[in-house]
């Protein structure tokens, strides 16, 4: 199996190929500089040209000006005790640096630790007057404000690791890892009570702990553990209001609950045992208890039920048992069997949180819920020939669902749920597939699949329209999935390799039941060649294009108040991808390589929505003078391309050169309004807008000086 | 083709006289005992044998770690070429695209020490059973394995996933392509779970970076408990949050609700704070269910159930 190269926005990556490999114009090295690990120290300046608002969202470089580059892979062994010093730095000039160092006397004993930061920066700039966005309390301005200041959302996790590891002998080992993740920041959020903007503070921290005892004998492997997460977070409760220009409050506060602080303790057991060479059988258990019981926060003022919770005793625990069993019975014939079990079960009390003082019509209780699936798998592998086989398989899963009903009517129906449940729950799938060798230089392979999901009779929601669809996770369904292989080497020095793939999708619905998905598919072609064009040039390029329909039905309401028909939607959705990837590297002069490489991606997203009205009104939403329209097509496209050539100044150094060009263009409205010009929350209030600028464009110039040594 | 330019190799050296059993006794390079082999394999071969000395293979002082015959077997018939045979006999196991040796004893070749841990359950991968040899994907000869670095690792995985390379180069996309993540930050593409992940469900493998998402809340969405993949396609999609779809219609999935929540798509003409023309611009129906993984309001309130608060 051969590998082509995507293409990388990190600055590293194309470097670090080069590093990995001896420096043109060298000498022949010796076999001892050939077998002894090797270090690179990367060290530069690069600069962005622009603001890369949407490409530059994770890569710590979002905005124009100068970076300073540096990255350390060193790796020392000492080869009389087997003791190894490894230090993997990347990106530490960057927002998005990270490292790790590794003492470890192999087979004995070792250490580690680790540091990584994950930037991300939404590509959004907010225009808000807003105060206090991503802090507890946030204030909208009344009337809506039109002088308004920049404010951009983001977060930064900033993790650390340390891991521990003592070979116990014969074949056992003990490992520890600790990692602890500190995420703070904000993102795009609601006030909840009013379609307002706000923005969710984030200040919490996640804690991982994995202690693991493995035994790896030959006939008999195993593993015991226990993984204990848990999360903090700072912010529990964020209380909104509008304010007037005076500052003075001027609604009641809308308090917007935050995840509570919560935990998770796993005993896990997982092994294998070779019955003989040819069959060998493994098995897994695992039990896991989730627990949430912090305060529950409540807002000054707010109106509570007496017999709401003050604290959820929230408790999900988790079951797992699997049993697998594979054999190559002939020399022909192999075939494996399993067997899972696995039953979340929130133990979660149930509560009453909402009762108003007139009655239960709208009552609200907490709804614990449970999922436990039964899967087991059968398939065989025949192989006809040296190059043929076929292989068959079936699937089944049973699902159990429960959720407690508590507000009931007289019918029995519990009148807090809003969409149909299905108790029961099964999915069989078969499928096959041949593999053949055509010829010494192609290959191929088909497969075919189909799933039937299907279940009882849904349970009823609190109204009736509620109950005209089948839930997309748990409606009838029959899939088809096709899947097309090719991989052809006409040439020693060209391959290629063709794929096709198809999948459909058809859910159950019925006059009595009528709405939600009727029917998806999904397609995707995609090529790629690879062709050596002599020992120092090399040429890839690849295209896929993927094709993603949906077709969905439902009911839209007469509304006064809005003057809308009733009327049946009929929404063709479609999803369209074309993405086009080359690359070519090589040996411009001795002591000169280069290359480049070409990321081209097109996407559209359409949205074509049918609605026949069914009643007397309009097609069409209107009020206060304002309407809507149908939903235009969005279309993103994106370039990136990246040239780089390294000069080897001595045989173990080199000075790289980069050059990288970002386009982003993209006609998205999701922040429009129907003319184009930006939308902009409220009517009186508020008066934020969100902004995304529509052409983004960027140029990267960098340097790097490369030393590589043992 | 690694193995035909070894033989084209050894038959040139044979042409020439210069056949092994004349050469003089030499010594291990790399690897203990690995004479046998590299008095005449070295950097010539398409991949250079002499590197695997400076990985954790090449650590001659673990006596765990193997030499070249652990993993290519005794392979008497290709050193010492019968007489009577016209080509060289390949080594007893090779590994290279075009190898004819069986997948299940290329694999077993690294099982013989690797079968523990992380890979206990291989067996029964989807990996393992749709052919694909440890060799497939790791390069062991290489001072550095493409597939144990995340920066390098999904050029591998996407040799035969290409719908995923697609979807991570999609706007909204876990940081892959950054090199900040990478395919088995999820996937342990050695196990038996669903899917192949870390963890032993979709939710658990979430949770391990989303853990404010694992509640259990006052309010439950039962959808988000159950399967993030139900409303999110975690390689990459066009939509923010990688949202499988846009609200309203990804909301409209499920929900049949009357009033707003049966609204159509349409972009409003201009400022409006009617729920019934919200459902599609800026952030769709989230524009007031903002907090849609679960709630924890205990206000006395209807909408305290409906993630508004």
């Amino acid at each position: 199996m051969g590998s082509k190269r995507i293409f990388k926005l990190t600055a590293l990556c194309a470097a670090l190929a080069l590093a990995w490999g001896p420096a043109l114009g060298q000498e022949e090295p010796s076999a001892a500089e050939l077998s002894k690990p090797e270090s690179v120290v990367l060290v530069g300046l690069g600069y962005w040209t622009d603001d890369r608002p949407r490409l530059g969202v994770y890569d710590g470089m979002q905005e124009k000006g100068p970076y300073f580059l540096l990255d350390a892979l060193i790796s020392r062994r000492d080869d009389a005790t087997g003791t190894w010093f490894t230090l993997d730095a990347r990106n530490l000039g960057l927002d998005s640096r990270e490292f790790r160092a590794e003492w470890l006397r192999q087979g004995d004993i070792g250490v580690s630790i680790e540091y990584n930061q994950i930037p991300y920066a939404s590509p959004y700039t907010v225009m808000t007057a807003t105060q206090g966005l991503g802090t507890s309390m946030q204030r909208t301005p009344t009337p809506s404000a039109t002088s308004l200041g920049e404010w951009q959302a983001g977060t930064m996790r900033e993790g650390w690791s340390a891991g521990f590891y003592k070979s116990l002998g014969g074949g056992t080992d003990f490992r520890v890892s600790l990692k602890n993740e500190h995420k703070e920041g904000s993102r795009l959020w609601g006030r909840g009570g009013a379609p307002e903007f706000a923005a969710e503070p984030i200040d919490s921290d996640t804690r991982q702990l994995e202690a693991v005892v493995s035994h790896a004998g030959k006939a008999f492997q195993i593993q015991a553990g226990y993984y204990g997460s848990s999360y903090t977070n700072r912010n529990s409760l964020v209380d909104t209001a509008n304010i007037n220009a005076a500052g003075t409050t001027l609604t009641n506060p809308f308090y917007l609950s935050l995840p509570l602080d919560n935990q998770a303790h796993q005993l896990y057991v997982n092994g294998g045992y070779n019955f003989t060479e040819r069959t060998r059988g493994t098995f897994k258990v695992a039990y896991t208890r989730a627990t949430q019981d912090e305060d529950i926060p409540v807002g000054t003022g707010v109106a509570v039920f007496s017999g709401a919770p003050t604290h959820l005793d929230g408790r999900l625990d988790t079951t797992l048992a699997q049993l697998g069993v594979s054999s190559r019975a002939t020399s022909n014939l192999s075939w494996l069997a399993s067997l899972r079990y696995y039953n979340a079960d929130e133990k979660t009390p149930q509560y009453r949180v909402v009762q108003p003082a007139g009655g239960c019509g709208t009552c609200v209780d907490t709804t614990p819920l449970a999922f436990k699936t039964l899967s087991g798998k059968l398939e065989g592998t025949y192989r006809l020939t040296a190059g043929t086989s076929l292989i068959g398989g079936f699937e089944y899963a049973d699902q159990d669902r429960r959720v407690p009903v508590g507000n009931l009517n007289a019918a029995g129906v519990d009148q807090q749920r809003y969409v149909p449940w299905r108790v029961e729950l099964q999915e069989l799938t078969y499928y096959v597939q041949g593999r053949r060798s055509l010829s010494e230089t192609l290959n191929g392979s088909i497969r075919y699949g189909h799933s039937r999901r299907d279940g009882p009779d849904f349970t009823l929601t609190n109204e009736a329209q509620s109950d005209l669809i089948n839930p997309i996770h748990i409606a009838d369904r029959d899939r088809d999935k096709f899947r097309l292989m090719l991989d052809w080497s006409p040439l020693q020095a060209l391959t290629l390799t063709f794929n096709a793939e198809y999948a459909r999708d058809e859910y159950g619905h019925s006059d009595a039941r009528p709405y939600g998905l009727l029917e998806g598919s999904a397609t995707l072609y995609s090529i790629d060649a690879a062709y050596s064009i002599s020992e120092n040039w090399q040429v890839s390029a690849w295209y896929s294009r993927d094709n993603a329909k949906a077709t969905q039905l439902g009911q839209r309401n007469a509304n006064a108040g809005v003057a809308t028909a009733e009327a049946v939607k009929e929404a063709n959705l479609e999803d369209i991808g074309d993405t086009f990837g080359a690359g070519l590297k090589g040996t411009i002069a001795p002591r000169l390589k280069g290359g480049v490489d070409l990321l081209l991606s097109k996407n559209v997203n359409k949205y074509p929505e049918t609605i026949t009205p069914t009643g007397a009104g309009g097609v069409f939403p209107v009020t206060g003078g304002v309407t809507t329209v149908p939903l235009p097509d969005i279309q993103n496209k994106m370039t990136r391309l990246k040239l780089y050539a390294s000069y080897a100044l001595q045989k173990q150094t080199e000075v790289r050169f980069d050059y990288w060009y970002d386009r982003w263009q993209t006609d998205d409205w999701s922040w429009l309004f129907a003319n184009g010009s930006t939308f902009t929350y409220g009517t009186t209030t508020d008066g934020t807008q969100v902004l995304q600028a529509p052409k983004q464009s960027a140029n990267f110039f960098g340097v790097r000086y490369i030393s590589r040594f043992q | 083709m690694k193995t035909l330019l070894v033989v084209a190799l050894l038959g040139a050296l044979l042409a020439t006289g210069a056949v092994a059993q004349d050469k003089p006794a030499r010594k291990d390079l790399v690897l203990n005992g690995d004479a046998k082999c590299t008095r005449c394999h070295n950097e010539g071969d398409e991949a250079p044998v002499l590197a695997i000395g400076k990985t954790k293979h090449g650590t001659m002082a673990d006596a765990r770690t193997p030499t070249c015959t652990s993993c290519h077997g005794e392979s008497d018939g290709h050193v010492n070429k019968p007489a009577n045979a016209t080509e060289r006999p390949r080594p007893d196991r090779t590994f290279g695209k075009h190898s004819k040796t069986p997948m299940e004893e290329r694999s077993g070749a690294c099982l013989a020490c690797h079968q523990g841990g992380n890979r206990i359950q291989w067996h029964m991968s989807a990996h393992s059973n749709r052919d694909v040899a440890c060799s497939s994907c790791h390069q062991i000869h290489a001072a550095r394995d493409k597939v144990r670095d995340k920066l390098t690792q999904p050029d591998t995985c996407f040799t035969c996933h290409k719908e995923q390379r697609a979807q991570v180069n999609r706007p909204s996309h876990h940081p892959v392509i950054e090199g900040k993540m990478s395919c088995s930050s999820c996937h342990n593409v050695h196990g038996g779970n669903p899917k192949q992940l870390v963890r032993d469900s979709v939710t658990e493998t979430c949770y391990t970076c989303h853990m404010e998402k694992r509640g259990p809340f006052v309010h439950n969405h039962p959808p988000v408990q159950e399967d993030c993949a139900i409303c999110h396609q975690p390689h990459g999609t066009t939509l923010p949050s990688m949202l499988k779809a846009r609200p309203p219609f990804l909301c409209q999935e499920c929900h049949s609700h009357s009033s707003h929540p049966s609204q159509a798509g349409g972009l409003p003409t201009g400022r409006t704070t009617s729920n019934q023309m919200l459902g599609s611009v800026a952030r769709g129906c989230l524009n007031c269910h903002t907090n849609i993984h679960g709630s924890n309001s205990t206000q006395n309130s209807a909408t305290a159930g409906r993630f508004r608060r």
